[in-house]
Parts: structure tokens; sequence; C-alpha cells
């Protein structure tokens, strides 16, 4: 009896952490598991379980503080620490996301091309449908929309499933790190976690955990809530990997994108396979490319203190929907224009991405320790001493990934 | 108080004159009379003040400790310089007490909701003011300009915009419409809830709505009845009338013009878009619409895009007492009145009996025999501030605007004339204090 009725709390409660983990999964998280796969086969799985754990000991954190606070992560920066460190956050975030907004429309073009429609069709048709349906939907239907998009990352578990791999080889890749001293093999591990944790996520989950209205007599099935959905984006994150290891790694054929793998896929793999890593692609771009540039404008508004909501018009919350409308448009327009400087956006991005996690972490850190905003819901000592060394290593680990990004060793 | 050794006597201090806001002086030095740095500002204490919360104490950070030196210790306190009567090694060291309302740490960056809990700005900075003596908490600052400040570049940001040709606004939520304040407050509410809006006086209603957001402003007039929403609209700036009616249902907006003085709304709907303007006067009674288009014709700074067309005028052969009796009837729809106007069949203006008079009059007399025959009148294309002089001058409550032919158009009121020469921002500052 008690089991159920702890059941039917969870089904009200779950929902944010699911999303957001699922949405993490973006177009250059897919391409970074896609190029794991199919260079290293196997031998990378094992990072996976790192990043879990590192992914919930800080979602855990940003999900308490939503409940426990009511707030989102960018009001409590900017109470505690002032309008500059929000600021500068928020600008940060900013060109970040403004640079992953390029990735998933550059995403959801190739994947269209696989499919055989034009970038110069796909691309404006795709940013002006997910404009419309933020400007002028309201917030229920833009919900159900996304919850709908989230089914399709299955795909990926059926692409994975249908390539048949020696399942043997791959439980004991996935629970023994078979190191290979090489800077590709150490730079897409650490590419792995940074696609992985990153900054904007943090904003969103705790944004979407206070906009519910979770209390704190639910806390353990929010945490609950949280745990599922780090652990299924990292369960799609594998069968990617699975996905192009098994198939892609043992002919040798090299990618450096997720739509190239997706081509890759079709003489070896068959079209179906193809197809559906394709058409996941295709999804997770554009849900992506809504997600992001909304969440953006969401926290800058936050912090800034401007009204916000998709339900309010244009002239209610101008600041709000000039900056979703901004970031599509340009986004849209610089996957369009021929030649344009794409990877130099991208290693950008990559790098303020990167810049600002350790901020963010450390401020998440701080925060939950702080009894005054927490109350009795601080970490425990334990829970600090494992919080405080995840932080230190992902922060480290991002730097270092900054690092290898901006003078490339391989 | 403050006690001046030397000198063995006690002496009101002044340590802040005028208005500063609490970002200037945050992370400032303060000063022994010695001229040495005795510390950082970090933060300041407010305590509850008749009529407006007032700083207490001021928390000094030296040596990564933190010091409280009262306001009566405090010497000077503007954004050059603050110095305090005390010397380092007398300061009381700060002990926390969870029932101290700190500045900083309490009030700035925290959201403001309405008293329905709805978010409607957040607090950027705090404006002060000195007032007997005291620093008061007279209003905070919940625009672009106090984000600007506190990034450091609110003058470099106005030269900017003024290249653009075009200024930053002030947007300032006075203190009177906050809740009191109250330690380790996760939100700052107004002290009004929308629906309790109409009770206020519309030019205390038309304050706050011009200083909430659009879409809340928009949203508070929205829940006003048609009357009160005239009136308060009536007592705004306008840009901001204009804001707030363009925002609105042509019907609701149609509504409410129709209520509003024919003058009044012929400035409102000047400010419109023209297609706006012209769908909401469509959409106004045709009697009242033709009111308002006579008067959209003239400037807006002369007598003619001042006055207003609705008047009493009557003949000149009827009795006082029937004229008191037409009165009666007329005057209902029309506020205020001062002067019934006489006019000839042609409409020419001939005379004016002030209301007094008329009353005061022998019931059975025409009112050609007390009329005053000499009467002040201006042309539409008269300047406004010519106008008002005029007003000021012969100590009329209105003054009648006539074109060549002597033709009454309309009249100039005295509290159209007062909001020219006193705007209505400054008459709030004054009563503020």
């Amino acid at each position: 009896m008690k089991r159920w009725k702890t059941f039917l709390i969870f089904l009200t409660v779950m929902g944010p952490g699911i999303i957001t983990a699922n949405i993490d999964n973006d177009a250059s998280g897919i391409t970074t598991y896609s190029v794991a796969g199919a260079r290293f086969g196997y031998d990378l799985l094992w990072t996976l379980i790192p990043t879990t754990i590192a992914l919930v000991v800080v979602q855990e954190m940003c999900g308490r503080m939503g409940v426990v606070t009511g707030k989102g992560l960018a009001d409590l920066i900017r109470e505690n620490y002032g309008v500059k460190a929000a600021f500068f956050m928020m600008a940060g975030l900013f060109v970040a996301n403004f640079g992953n907004t390029v990735a998933d429309f550059a995403g959801w073009a190739a994947s269209m091309e696989i499919l055989g429609i034009s970038k110069y069709i796909a691309v404006p048709v795709g940013a002006l449908s997910i404009w419309i349906l933020v400007v002028k939907g309201s917030y229920r239907f833009v919900e159900k929309a996304l919850l709908l998009a989230c089914l399709i990352y299955i795909g990926y578990i059926i692409s994975g499933i249908m390539a048949e791999p020696d399942w043997g080889e791959v439980f004991k890749s996935t629970v023994m790190p078979n190191l290979t001293w090489n800077a590709e093999y150490f730079y897409l591990s650490i590419g792995i976690i940074g696609t992985t944790i990153t900054p904007w996520m943090q904003f969103y989950l705790q944004s979407s955990i206070a906009e519910k209205g979770i209390k704190k007599e639910d806390y353990k099935a929010s945490r609950m809530d949280v745990i599922i959905g780090c652990s299924m984006t990292d369960i799609i994150s594998f069968f990617i990997i699975v996905t192009c290891a098994t198939v892609l790694f043992p002919h040798g054929i090299m990618v450096n994108e997720a739509s190239e793998a997706a081509l890759a896929l079709r003489p070896l793999a068959g079209d179906y396979a193809s197809l559906i890593f394709a058409l996941s692609l295709a999804n997770a771009s554009i849900l992506g490319a809504i997600i992001v540039p909304l969440a953006t404008a969401y926290y800058i508004c936050e912090a800034m203190g401007w009204e916000a909501g998709v339900n309010k018009s244009f002239s209610d919350a101008p600041q709000f929907m000039g900056i979703y409308t901004m970031m599509i448009v340009a986004g849209a327009m610089v996957v369009l224009i021929p030649d344009a400087p794409l990877v130099i956006l991208m290693v950008l991005s990559a790098v303020i991405n990167g810049l600002t996690l350790p901020f963010v972490l450390v401020y998440i850190i701080k925060l939950i320790n702080k009894p005054r905003i927490m109350g009795e819901f601080v970490n425990t000592r334990g829970y600090n001493i494992v919080s405080w060394l995840t932080v230190a290593a992902v922060a480290a680990l991002t730097v270092l990934f900054v690092c290898a990004t901006v003078f490339p060793i391989a | 108080m403050a006690y001046l050794p030397e000198y063995g006597l006690y002496y009101y201090v002044m340590a802040l004159f005028g208005e500063l806001f609490l970002s200037d002086v945050i992370k400032k030095p303060v000063f022994d009379p010695k001229g040495e740095i005795i510390g950082r500002v970090r933060d300041v204490i407010v305590v509850k003040g008749d009529p407006l919360p007032e700083i207490s104490a001021v928390i000094v950070q030296r040596k990564g400790r933190l010091y409280l030196i009262n306001w009566a210790s405090i010497n000077i306190f503007n954004r050059r310089i603050i110095s305090s009567f005390l010397y380092a090694d007398v300061m009381q060291e700060y002990e926390r007490q969870s029932e101290d309302l700190r500045a900083v740490r309490d009030i700035l960056d925290k959201q403001i909701v309405d008293a329905n809990g709805a978010k409607v700005v957040r607090v950027n900075d705090i404006k002060l003011e000195g007032y007997n003596g005291t620093a008061v908490l007279v209003a905070v600052d919940v625009g672009m300009r106090g984000i600007l400040r506190r990034l450091g570049v609110e003058n470099r940001s106005e030269d900017v915009l003024r290249f653009f040709n075009s200024e930053l606004p002030f947007n300032l939520i006075s203190w009177n419409y906050m809740q009191p304040l109250r330690p380790e407050l996760q939100a700052i509410t107004l002290t009004v809830p929308r629906q309790m809006l109409s009770e206020l006086h519309p030019a205390d209603l038309a304050e706050l709505i011009s200083q909430v957001s659009r879409e809340e402003g928009a949203a508070l007039v929205k829940d006003l009845d048609i009357e009160t929403a005239a009136e308060a609209i009536s007592e705004m700036q306008p840009e901001k009338q204009a804001d707030i009616i363009n925002s609105m249902e042509t019907e609701k907006a149609a509504d409410i013009l129709e209520e509003m003085e024919p003058d009044e709304a012929a400035d409102v709907l000047s400010d419109l878009p023209t297609e706006k303007a012209k769908e909401i006067l469509e959409a106004i009674d045709k009697e009242e619409a033709e009111d308002i288009q006579e008067l959209l014709g003239h400037e807006e700074d002369t007598a003619g895009g001042l006055m207003t067309n609705i008047f009493i005028a009557y003949p000149p052969d009827i009795t006082v007492e029937e004229a008191i009796r037409r009165f009666r009837k007329d005057a209902e729809e029309i506020e205020p009145i001062y002067y019934i106007y006489i006019t000839d069949i042609h409409e020419k203006l001939i005379g004016v009996i002030s209301l007094r008079d008329l009353l005061l009059a022998v019931p059975g007399r025409k009112l050609s025999d007390i009329m005053i025959t000499k009467v002040k009148t201006v042309s539409p294309e008269t300047d406004d501030m010519v106008a008002a002089e005029i007003i000021s001058k012969y100590n009329v409550m209105a003054l009648p605007v006539v074109d060549g032919d002597n033709i009454l158009l309309g009249v100039v009121m005295v509290d159209d004339v007062i909001d020219i020469i006193l705007p209505p921002s400054a008459k709030r500052s004054r009563r503020k204090v």
C-alpha cells in the first residue's frame, strides 16, 4: 500500500529530471558519442559510469535547491552574489548557448540532407516552426510537444540492438576501463563529460523543478526523477557508442559528424538502422534548438528581473522574446551561410561552456551549503566531500578539455 | 544627534544631503576624522522609520572582519566621501543578529512581487535620501539604469544612448507601495493587491501603474472599472497613457476614452499609432467621437490643444431661474464647472457669469442683465504658456477659446494649465517629502 502511494507521488513529481537529461543529448553530444564509438570501439564505454555518477551528484543538488527554495539557479546567484556575477555568468551562457544552437541547427540540416531534404528548405522551415511554437503557443502545448519528442530518443536504443553487438564484450568494456595512452582517446573521454555535464542544464533543471512547485515532502520522489533522468541520458549515449562501435569501428570507418555516422551505417547495418539514426539526430537537434534558446532567454530574464514566459506576448516580454528570436534567427542563418566558420564557433562555444562550468558548479556547492537558504537541507559532511571531489574533478577535466580544444594535440 | 567632544556640545548631524543610490556607497572606503581608512562599506542596517525605513547603522569590513558604525557616528555620507567620527580602535564588532534587516543582503537583487504573488521586477538598486538628519530608503530602482549602475557603466551607456538620440528611463518604485520588510524575506511584496487598487485615489493609482512594467500596468488597468481606469489614465504621463491604451483591446480602450474628458482623450489618441487611433475612434460613441476629432485638429502646445470643447452656454434672454433649472440637468454630465457662457444665436460669445453670481442673483432677472461682457479670450493658436499666464494674471478658473468670428470653441481649464506649469512628476516628489 505504502509502496503504491510512493509510486503515485513519483508519477506526479517526475518530468523535469527526465526531460532535462534527455535534451542534454543534443547534436554535439551525439556527435561526440558517434565519433568515440567509431574511433575507439567499446574502449570508451567505461567513461559513462563515472560521468553518470558526476551528473547525478550535480543535478541532485540543483534539484534539491529547486525544491527547497522554489527559485531558479539564476535567481539564487543574482540574489546572493549580485548583479556582476549574474551578468557575466549570463553573458558567458549566452555565447556558449548560441554555439549550441548553431550546432543543433547544423545537426538538423545534416540529418535532413540524409533524408533527402535540402538544408535551404529544412533550416528555415524548422526555425520558423519552433519560433511559432513558442511565440504563439501556450506553455502546456510546448511541454507536451517536448515530452512526445523525448520518446523518439528510444530510436537510438533500437538501432543499437539492430547492430547486434557482442554483448559480453560490451559489458566487459563498460565496467573495465581499457586505457590507451593516446591524445585523441584522452580528448574524447573528457569530451564525453564535457558534453554531458553542461552549465545550461543545471539552470534548466532547477528552474523547471521550481516552476513545477514540488514540495519538500516530495523531495525523495523528485530525486528519483533526477537519478532516472541522468541514467536514461547515459543509456542513450551508451547505445549510440555501441552502434557506432559495432558497425563502424571494425571497418575502420572514421567519422567526424553524427550525420556521417548515420550515412556510414547504411551499407553496413541496413537502411533502417541508418534511417532511425538520422531521424533520432533530427529530433535531438530540433529539440535542442527549441530548448537551448528558450532556456537562455529564461535565465537571462530571471537574473535581470525581466518579464519572461512562453505565455507572454512580444510586447509584454520584449527581452525574453527578443533573446529567443535572435538566437533562432541568427543560429539558423549561420548554418545557411556557405563556408561559415562553423568550426571556430563550435570551438568558441565549447571553450566558454568549459570556462563557465567550474563557476556554475562552485556557485551550486556554495549555495547549497548556506543554511540561510537551504535550512536543514544543506549538504551533509559526507555528501560534501563527494560533491567537492566531483566538482573539482569535473572542473579540472573541463579546463583540460578547453586547453585540448584550443591547442589540438592530435 | 552627535557629541562633539572639543566643544562639549551635541548637535544634529546632517550626514546625507540630497539623494544617492546604495550602489554608490557599497565598497567605498570609510575615513576616520584624521583621514585614515577604517574599513569599507559592506552593508547598511535598515530599521522601521516614520514615514520611510531608515538606516540605523553602517556595516564596514576591515581586514576580513565586520564592524558596526551607528548612524549617529557617521559624519559625511555621500557618493564622493564617507567619514565617521570614530577611529578604528573603538569600532564595535558586528555581531550577526537574526532580526537585523540588511539592505544589501536582504533587499538588493530580490524579486518584487505584487500582492497576489505574481513576479513584477527585481530590485536593481535602492535610492536613499537625506531626511531630518537620517538617511531614508525612498524608492527601489527596478530599471535598466540600476543594472548599468551596478555594472559601473551607467554614464558610459548614457553617452552611447545620447549619441543615438535616446535616453535611459528612470524606473523607480516608491517605498510607499512596499510591504513592511522583515529579515530573511524571500521576495518583496507590493502593498496593494490588484483588486484593491480602485479604492486608491486615481492620481496614486496612476503613479503606481506608471512604475510597474507595461505588462503589469495593463493588467492592473484591466481589473479596474471603466470610470476609475479613465481617471487614473488621465493622470499619467502622455507616453505611459499611449502605452497602456495601445496594449488594450480596442473595445475596452474606446470605453475608457469615452469616459475621459474629450481634451484628455484627444491627447491620448494623438500619441497612438494612426491605425490604432482610427480603430478606437471608430468604436467610440458618435457624438463623443466628433468632440474628440474636433480637438485632434489643434497643435498640442496651443490653447486649442489644451482646451476642452465641453462647456455650458446659454442664450442671453433666459431668466436666472430658468438658467439654474437647465444647469441642474446639463451639469450632471460635465465636470468641473465654474462659469456659464452666454452666446447669441450664432454661437458668438457675448458674456460670462460665474456660478457664484448666478446662484446669488435675483431669480427673475435676465442673464443679459447680470453677465459680464468684457470677457478675456484667446484664439486656438495661442501658445499654451500664454494662456496659462492669462489665467494666472486675471485669476480665472477657465479661459474661453474663440475663433476669429468670436465663436466659442472651448475652454482651457485651470487644472490643465497646472499640469503644464507643474509637471505631474514634480508634484509627486513634493508630496513625498
